[in-house]
Protein backbone atom coordinates (compact mmCIF):
# COMPACT_ATOMS: atom_id res chain seq x y z
CA UNK A 1 0.00 0.00 0.00
CA UNK A 2 1.58 3.72 -1.10
CA UNK A 3 2.35 5.82 2.09
CA UNK A 4 1.31 9.07 2.14
CA UNK A 5 3.42 11.65 4.06
CA UNK A 6 3.40 14.74 5.42
CA UNK A 7 7.14 15.40 4.99
CA UNK A 8 9.55 16.43 2.35
CA UNK A 9 12.70 18.19 1.78
CA UNK A 10 13.57 21.69 0.34
CA UNK A 11 16.69 24.07 -0.06
CA UNK A 12 17.29 25.58 3.19
CA UNK A 13 16.32 29.49 3.23
CA UNK A 14 17.56 32.92 5.25
CA UNK A 15 14.47 32.55 6.90
CA UNK A 16 15.19 29.11 8.30
CA UNK A 17 18.06 30.71 10.25
CA UNK A 18 16.69 30.82 14.00
CA UNK A 19 15.46 27.80 13.61
CA UNK A 20 18.64 26.30 12.27
CA UNK A 21 20.64 27.41 15.07
CA UNK A 22 18.20 26.40 17.62
CA UNK A 23 18.18 22.97 16.22
CA UNK A 24 22.72 23.13 16.41
CA UNK A 25 22.04 24.57 19.77
CA UNK A 26 20.45 21.36 21.14
CA UNK A 27 22.81 19.33 22.99
CA UNK A 28 21.31 16.09 21.17
CA UNK A 29 22.79 18.39 18.11
CA UNK A 30 26.32 18.21 19.22
CA UNK A 31 26.03 14.59 21.10
CA UNK A 32 24.89 12.96 17.56
CA UNK A 33 26.85 14.95 15.63
CA UNK A 34 29.50 17.19 15.74
CA UNK A 35 30.49 20.73 17.30
CA UNK A 36 31.44 22.26 20.27
CA UNK A 37 28.88 22.65 23.11
CA UNK A 38 30.84 26.20 24.50
CA UNK A 39 30.06 27.76 20.93
CA UNK A 40 28.53 31.05 20.82
CA UNK A 41 24.90 31.72 19.23
CA UNK A 42 26.70 33.96 17.24
CA UNK A 43 29.30 31.75 16.03
CA UNK A 44 26.93 29.20 15.37
CA UNK A 45 24.49 32.08 13.31
CA UNK A 46 28.00 32.74 11.26
CA UNK A 47 28.77 29.26 10.31
CA UNK A 48 25.38 28.93 9.54
CA UNK A 49 24.99 32.22 7.27
CA UNK A 50 28.56 31.50 5.54
CA UNK A 51 27.07 27.52 4.89
CA UNK A 52 23.62 29.00 3.27
CA UNK A 53 26.19 31.08 1.10
CA UNK A 54 27.85 28.49 0.04
CA UNK A 55 25.90 26.50 -0.96
CA UNK A 56 23.34 29.24 -2.63
CA UNK A 57 23.00 29.33 -6.96
CA UNK A 58 26.68 27.79 -7.34
CA UNK A 59 26.40 25.47 -10.61
CA UNK A 60 28.64 22.99 -8.78
CA UNK A 61 28.37 23.30 -4.95
CA UNK A 62 30.71 20.83 -2.67
CA UNK A 63 27.66 21.17 0.38
CA UNK A 64 23.81 21.48 0.10
CA UNK A 65 22.07 22.62 2.87
CA UNK A 66 18.11 21.44 3.22
CA UNK A 67 15.56 21.23 5.48
CA UNK A 68 13.01 18.68 6.26
CA UNK A 69 9.86 20.72 6.32
CA UNK A 70 6.34 19.24 6.95
CA UNK A 71 2.68 20.67 6.41
CA UNK A 72 1.69 19.53 9.62
CA UNK A 73 4.77 20.29 11.96
CA UNK A 74 6.94 23.11 10.17
CA UNK A 75 10.47 22.68 9.89
CA UNK A 76 11.55 19.14 11.60
CA UNK A 77 15.01 18.87 10.68
CA UNK A 78 18.19 19.31 8.84
CA UNK A 79 19.95 17.74 6.14
CA UNK A 80 23.49 18.01 5.11
CA UNK A 81 24.98 17.03 1.88
CA UNK A 82 28.88 17.36 2.59
CA UNK A 83 32.04 17.32 0.25
CA UNK A 84 30.05 16.65 -2.38
CA UNK A 85 32.02 15.04 -4.91
CA UNK A 86 31.57 15.62 -8.79
CA UNK A 87 34.22 13.10 -9.93
CA UNK A 88 33.52 10.80 -7.51
CA UNK A 89 29.62 11.30 -7.89
CA UNK A 90 29.56 10.76 -3.99
CA UNK A 91 28.63 12.94 -1.25
CA UNK A 92 28.45 12.41 2.91
CA UNK A 93 25.07 12.80 4.28
CA UNK A 94 24.29 14.40 7.38
CA UNK A 95 20.63 14.49 9.30
CA UNK A 96 19.29 15.63 12.54
CA UNK A 97 15.67 15.73 13.74
CA UNK A 98 15.05 19.09 15.24
CA UNK A 99 12.09 18.27 16.33
CA UNK A 100 11.77 16.25 19.47
CA UNK A 101 8.55 14.45 19.47
CA UNK A 102 9.67 13.37 15.80
CA UNK A 103 13.13 11.79 16.66
CA UNK A 104 12.38 8.12 16.34
CA UNK A 105 9.12 7.96 14.24
CA UNK A 106 8.80 7.65 10.73
CA UNK A 107 9.82 11.07 9.60
CA UNK A 108 12.96 10.04 10.22
CA UNK A 109 13.12 7.17 7.57
CA UNK A 110 10.93 8.94 5.44
CA UNK A 111 13.16 12.00 5.40
CA UNK A 112 16.28 9.36 4.90
CA UNK A 113 14.22 8.35 1.53
CA UNK A 114 13.46 11.83 0.30
CA UNK A 115 17.60 12.27 0.83
CA UNK A 116 18.30 9.16 -1.03
CA UNK A 117 16.21 10.01 -3.65
CA UNK A 118 17.57 13.07 -4.19
CA UNK A 119 21.56 12.24 -4.02
CA UNK A 120 20.88 9.62 -6.63
CA UNK A 121 17.54 11.15 -8.81
CA UNK A 122 18.25 14.60 -8.62
CA UNK A 123 21.75 15.16 -8.45
CA UNK A 124 22.75 11.96 -10.37
CA UNK A 125 25.39 10.61 -7.44
CA UNK A 126 26.98 6.93 -7.47
CA UNK A 127 26.82 6.91 -4.00
CA UNK A 128 25.88 8.02 -0.40
CA UNK A 129 28.26 8.00 2.80
CA UNK A 130 26.95 8.45 6.38
CA UNK A 131 29.05 8.16 9.30
CA UNK A 132 27.20 7.44 12.83
CA UNK A 133 28.40 7.24 16.06
CA UNK A 134 27.69 3.24 17.40
CA UNK A 135 25.64 4.71 20.40
CA UNK A 136 23.12 6.29 17.75
CA UNK A 137 21.51 3.00 17.02
CA UNK A 138 18.29 4.78 15.81
CA UNK A 139 19.94 6.26 13.08
CA UNK A 140 22.33 3.36 12.06
CA UNK A 141 18.41 1.23 11.77
CA UNK A 142 17.32 3.76 9.67
CA UNK A 143 20.25 3.39 7.52
CA UNK A 144 20.41 -0.35 7.01
CA UNK A 145 16.61 -1.12 6.83
CA UNK A 146 17.35 1.16 3.42
CA UNK A 147 19.93 -1.40 2.38
CA UNK A 148 23.11 1.11 3.39
CA UNK A 149 26.06 -0.96 4.27
CA UNK A 150 28.19 -0.94 7.51
CA UNK A 151 31.20 -0.87 5.57
CA UNK A 152 33.74 0.77 8.56
CA UNK A 153 33.84 0.20 12.12
CA UNK A 154 36.26 3.04 13.16
CA UNK A 155 37.26 2.05 16.70
CA UNK A 156 37.43 4.66 19.73
CA UNK A 157 37.26 7.07 17.01
CA UNK A 158 34.44 9.84 19.15
CA UNK A 159 34.68 10.63 22.45
CA UNK A 160 31.52 11.49 24.25
CA UNK A 161 30.66 11.88 28.44
CA UNK A 162 34.67 11.11 28.91
CA UNK A 163 34.28 7.71 26.87
CA UNK A 164 35.81 6.96 23.46
CA UNK A 165 32.97 5.21 20.93
CA UNK A 166 33.34 3.49 17.89
CA UNK A 167 32.16 5.17 14.70
CA UNK A 168 30.06 3.22 11.76
CA UNK A 169 30.93 4.40 8.25
CA UNK A 170 27.96 3.08 5.88
CA UNK A 171 27.99 3.36 2.26
CA UNK A 172 24.85 2.94 -0.10
CA UNK A 173 25.37 2.71 -3.59
CA UNK A 174 22.99 3.78 -6.49
CA UNK A 175 22.65 0.31 -7.84
CA UNK A 176 21.83 -0.70 -4.39
CA UNK A 177 18.67 2.03 -3.62
CA UNK A 178 17.36 0.79 -6.91
CA UNK A 179 17.05 -2.56 -6.06
CA UNK A 180 15.43 -1.42 -2.85
CA UNK A 181 13.13 1.07 -4.78
CA UNK A 182 12.20 -2.40 -7.18
CA UNK A 183 11.72 -4.35 -4.42
CA UNK A 184 9.00 -2.26 -2.49
CA UNK A 185 8.13 0.19 -5.71
CA UNK A 186 4.36 1.06 -4.20
CA UNK A 187 6.30 2.65 -1.01
CA UNK A 188 8.66 4.92 -2.91
CA UNK A 189 6.27 5.92 -5.82
CA UNK A 190 3.75 6.70 -2.86
CA UNK A 191 5.86 8.75 -0.76
CA UNK A 192 7.23 10.59 -3.49
CA UNK A 193 3.92 11.40 -4.78
CA UNK A 194 2.79 12.15 -1.43
CA UNK A 195 6.08 14.73 -0.83
CA UNK A 196 5.24 16.89 -4.30
CA UNK A 197 1.57 16.97 -3.60
CA UNK A 198 2.78 18.35 0.39
CA UNK A 199 5.17 20.88 -0.68
CA UNK A 200 3.04 22.15 -3.09
CA UNK A 201 0.37 22.83 -0.39
CA UNK A 202 3.30 24.21 2.27
CA UNK A 203 4.28 26.42 -0.51
CA UNK A 204 0.76 27.58 -1.30
CA UNK A 205 -0.17 27.73 2.18
CA UNK A 206 3.13 29.94 3.12
CA UNK A 207 2.26 32.37 0.31
CA UNK A 208 -0.93 32.91 1.03
CA UNK A 209 0.52 33.79 4.94
CA UNK A 210 2.69 35.86 3.94
CA UNK A 211 0.40 37.88 1.58
CA UNK A 212 -1.82 38.79 4.33
CA UNK B 1 66.52 17.15 11.32
CA UNK B 2 66.18 13.46 11.59
CA UNK B 3 69.13 11.39 10.65
CA UNK B 4 68.52 7.70 10.65
CA UNK B 5 71.05 4.83 9.46
CA UNK B 6 68.84 4.77 5.84
CA UNK B 7 66.84 8.07 6.21
CA UNK B 8 66.80 11.35 7.04
CA UNK B 9 63.89 13.32 8.01
CA UNK B 10 63.02 16.87 7.69
CA UNK B 11 60.66 19.55 7.22
CA UNK B 12 59.71 20.37 3.85
CA UNK B 13 60.58 23.48 2.14
CA UNK B 14 59.58 24.78 -0.96
CA UNK B 15 62.62 23.97 -2.68
CA UNK B 16 60.96 20.24 -2.62
CA UNK B 17 57.95 20.89 -5.08
CA UNK B 18 59.53 19.35 -7.59
CA UNK B 19 60.09 16.08 -5.83
CA UNK B 20 56.39 15.85 -4.53
CA UNK B 21 55.16 16.69 -7.90
CA UNK B 22 56.47 13.27 -8.87
CA UNK B 23 54.02 11.66 -6.50
CA UNK B 24 51.40 12.83 -8.19
CA UNK B 25 52.67 12.02 -11.33
CA UNK B 26 51.34 8.61 -11.22
CA UNK B 27 49.02 6.46 -13.60
CA UNK B 28 46.72 5.55 -10.82
CA UNK B 29 45.96 7.90 -7.42
CA UNK B 30 47.55 7.25 -4.09
CA UNK B 31 45.16 7.22 -0.90
CA UNK B 32 47.37 9.72 0.51
CA UNK B 33 47.20 12.32 -1.84
CA UNK B 34 43.55 12.46 -1.84
CA UNK B 35 41.65 15.59 -0.58
CA UNK B 36 38.98 15.34 1.16
CA UNK B 37 36.11 15.01 -0.80
CA UNK B 38 38.74 11.60 -1.90
CA UNK B 39 39.32 13.19 -5.14
CA UNK B 40 42.98 13.22 -6.79
CA UNK B 41 44.72 16.69 -6.71
CA UNK B 42 46.75 18.09 -9.95
CA UNK B 43 48.72 20.48 -8.12
CA UNK B 44 50.77 22.50 -10.40
CA UNK B 45 55.18 22.69 -9.28
CA UNK B 46 54.19 26.40 -8.65
CA UNK B 47 51.11 25.32 -6.23
CA UNK B 48 53.10 22.57 -4.36
CA UNK B 49 55.70 25.95 -3.96
CA UNK B 50 53.52 28.10 -2.38
CA UNK B 51 51.71 25.43 -0.27
CA UNK B 52 55.06 24.30 1.48
CA UNK B 53 56.12 27.79 1.74
CA UNK B 54 53.44 28.63 3.76
CA UNK B 55 53.54 25.66 6.09
CA UNK B 56 53.24 27.03 9.86
CA UNK B 57 55.04 25.70 13.40
CA UNK B 58 51.80 23.99 15.04
CA UNK B 59 50.12 22.54 11.75
CA UNK B 60 50.59 19.03 10.61
CA UNK B 61 54.18 19.82 9.21
CA UNK B 62 55.12 17.86 5.99
CA UNK B 63 58.41 16.02 6.21
CA UNK B 64 60.48 15.45 3.32
CA UNK B 65 62.16 11.88 3.38
CA UNK B 66 65.62 11.69 2.16
CA UNK B 67 68.36 8.63 1.69
CA UNK B 68 71.85 9.00 3.03
CA UNK B 69 72.70 10.75 0.02
CA UNK B 70 70.36 12.98 -0.06
CA UNK B 71 68.18 12.32 -2.48
CA UNK B 72 64.42 12.94 -2.15
CA UNK B 73 62.66 9.70 -1.24
CA UNK B 74 59.30 10.63 -0.47
CA UNK B 75 57.05 13.02 2.15
CA UNK B 76 56.04 12.10 5.35
CA UNK B 77 53.13 13.78 7.47
CA UNK B 78 50.75 12.90 11.08
CA UNK B 79 47.36 15.14 9.20
CA UNK B 80 44.46 16.20 10.87
CA UNK B 81 45.52 15.92 14.82
CA UNK B 82 42.41 15.71 16.72
CA UNK B 83 43.28 15.78 20.46
CA UNK B 84 39.77 15.53 21.77
CA UNK B 85 39.68 11.48 20.52
CA UNK B 86 43.58 11.55 20.35
CA UNK B 87 44.17 9.65 17.00
CA UNK B 88 46.02 11.22 13.98
CA UNK B 89 46.53 10.30 9.85
CA UNK B 90 49.49 8.37 8.68
CA UNK B 91 50.54 9.68 5.93
CA UNK B 92 53.38 8.19 3.89
CA UNK B 93 54.11 8.50 -0.24
CA UNK B 94 57.62 7.48 -1.22
CA UNK B 95 58.13 7.96 -5.03
CA UNK B 96 59.04 4.80 -5.64
CA UNK B 97 57.05 1.73 -4.89
CA UNK B 98 59.62 -0.45 -4.12
CA UNK B 99 60.81 1.49 -1.32
CA UNK B 100 58.01 0.88 0.71
CA UNK B 101 59.90 -2.30 1.46
CA UNK B 102 62.92 -1.54 2.69
CA UNK B 103 64.27 -0.10 6.25
CA UNK B 104 64.35 3.70 5.05
CA UNK B 105 60.16 3.15 4.80
CA UNK B 106 61.02 1.68 8.38
CA UNK B 107 62.57 3.74 9.76
CA UNK B 108 59.71 6.82 8.80
CA UNK B 109 57.62 4.17 10.62
CA UNK B 110 59.17 4.58 13.46
CA UNK B 111 59.56 8.87 13.41
CA UNK B 112 55.53 8.90 13.13
CA UNK B 113 54.71 6.61 15.09
CA UNK B 114 57.17 7.70 18.20
CA UNK B 115 55.97 11.01 17.45
CA UNK B 116 52.22 10.14 17.45
CA UNK B 117 52.15 8.10 20.32
CA UNK B 118 54.78 9.55 22.65
CA UNK B 119 55.28 12.78 21.86
CA UNK B 120 51.72 13.64 21.28
CA UNK B 121 50.46 10.93 23.79
CA UNK B 122 47.88 10.46 21.24
CA UNK B 123 45.79 6.59 21.20
CA UNK B 124 45.63 5.62 17.62
CA UNK B 125 46.66 6.09 14.36
CA UNK B 126 44.47 5.62 11.06
CA UNK B 127 45.69 4.96 7.40
CA UNK B 128 44.06 4.30 4.00
CA UNK B 129 45.11 1.88 1.26
CA UNK B 130 43.74 1.97 -2.05
CA UNK B 131 42.37 -1.45 -4.18
CA UNK B 132 45.44 -1.09 -5.75
CA UNK B 133 47.96 -0.69 -3.42
CA UNK B 134 48.72 -3.48 -2.10
CA UNK B 135 52.21 -2.68 -1.29
CA UNK B 136 50.94 0.28 0.70
CA UNK B 137 48.45 -2.10 2.33
CA UNK B 138 51.58 -4.66 3.23
CA UNK B 139 53.52 -2.16 4.59
CA UNK B 140 50.99 -1.04 7.11
CA UNK B 141 50.04 -4.76 7.92
CA UNK B 142 53.59 -5.08 8.36
CA UNK B 143 53.67 -2.62 11.18
CA UNK B 144 50.82 -3.88 13.21
CA UNK B 145 47.48 -1.74 11.74
CA UNK B 146 44.63 -3.85 11.27
CA UNK B 147 41.41 -3.00 8.93
CA UNK B 148 39.01 -1.13 10.29
CA UNK B 149 36.41 -2.31 6.63
CA UNK B 150 36.76 -1.08 3.17
CA UNK B 151 34.71 2.00 1.70
CA UNK B 152 33.58 0.44 -1.99
CA UNK B 153 33.27 2.17 -5.20
CA UNK B 154 34.62 5.85 -2.89
CA UNK B 155 36.64 7.01 -5.80
CA UNK B 156 36.68 7.19 -10.06
CA UNK B 157 39.82 7.38 -11.60
CA UNK B 158 41.06 5.41 -14.73
CA UNK B 159 37.96 4.42 -16.05
CA UNK B 160 36.72 2.56 -13.08
CA UNK B 161 35.62 2.45 -9.62
CA UNK B 162 38.26 1.98 -6.46
CA UNK B 163 37.73 0.62 -3.29
CA UNK B 164 39.13 2.55 -0.41
CA UNK B 165 40.47 1.03 2.95
CA UNK B 166 40.82 2.51 5.92
CA UNK B 167 43.07 0.88 8.64
CA UNK B 168 44.29 1.76 12.31
CA UNK B 169 46.65 1.17 14.75
CA UNK B 170 46.26 1.78 18.70
CA UNK B 171 49.19 3.04 20.72
CA UNK B 172 48.42 -0.20 23.10
CA UNK B 173 49.73 -2.48 20.48
CA UNK B 174 52.94 -0.83 20.02
CA UNK B 175 55.98 -0.79 22.13
CA UNK B 176 55.12 2.30 22.93
CA UNK B 177 52.08 1.67 24.99
CA UNK B 178 54.02 1.55 28.26
CA UNK B 179 54.11 5.08 30.53
CA UNK B 180 57.97 4.65 30.24
CA UNK B 181 58.05 4.48 26.60
CA UNK B 182 59.49 7.97 26.17
CA UNK B 183 62.38 6.61 27.80
CA UNK B 184 62.53 3.38 25.69
CA UNK B 185 65.39 2.82 23.03
CA UNK B 186 63.99 3.05 19.64
CA UNK B 187 63.74 -0.61 17.57
CA UNK B 188 66.85 -1.68 16.30
CA UNK B 189 66.51 -2.65 12.22
CA UNK B 190 67.89 -5.90 11.00
CA UNK B 191 68.24 -4.97 7.74
CA UNK B 192 71.04 -2.90 5.80
CA UNK B 193 69.76 0.28 4.28
CA UNK B 194 69.52 -0.37 0.48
Amino acid sequence: MPVKTSVFIRRAERDDLDTVVAWMEDPDFVRFLYGDPARSPKQIRERIVSMLGRSAVQAIPGGLYLVIDSVDYGPVGLLSLQNISWRNRACCLDMFVGHEKLRGHLASAVAFYCAMEYCFHELNLHRITAYIYSFNEASWQVLEKAAAVRELVLREHVARDGQLYDMYGYGLLRSEYEAECRKHPRFVEGLMESMIEEQAKALEARQAESGQ
Amino acid sequence: MITGECAVIRTAEMDDATALKAAYDVPLPRSCLLDQRRELLTPTVDELRQTLGRQEVGQSLLYTIEDREGRVRGFCSLRGVNQEVSYTEFVMVLIDEEDYDTPLADEVFEFLSRRAFVEMGLNKIAAHALDEEATVRAYLLRHGFTSDGVQREVIYAGGRWHDLEALSLFAKSTPYASPKAADAPQPRREAPCQ
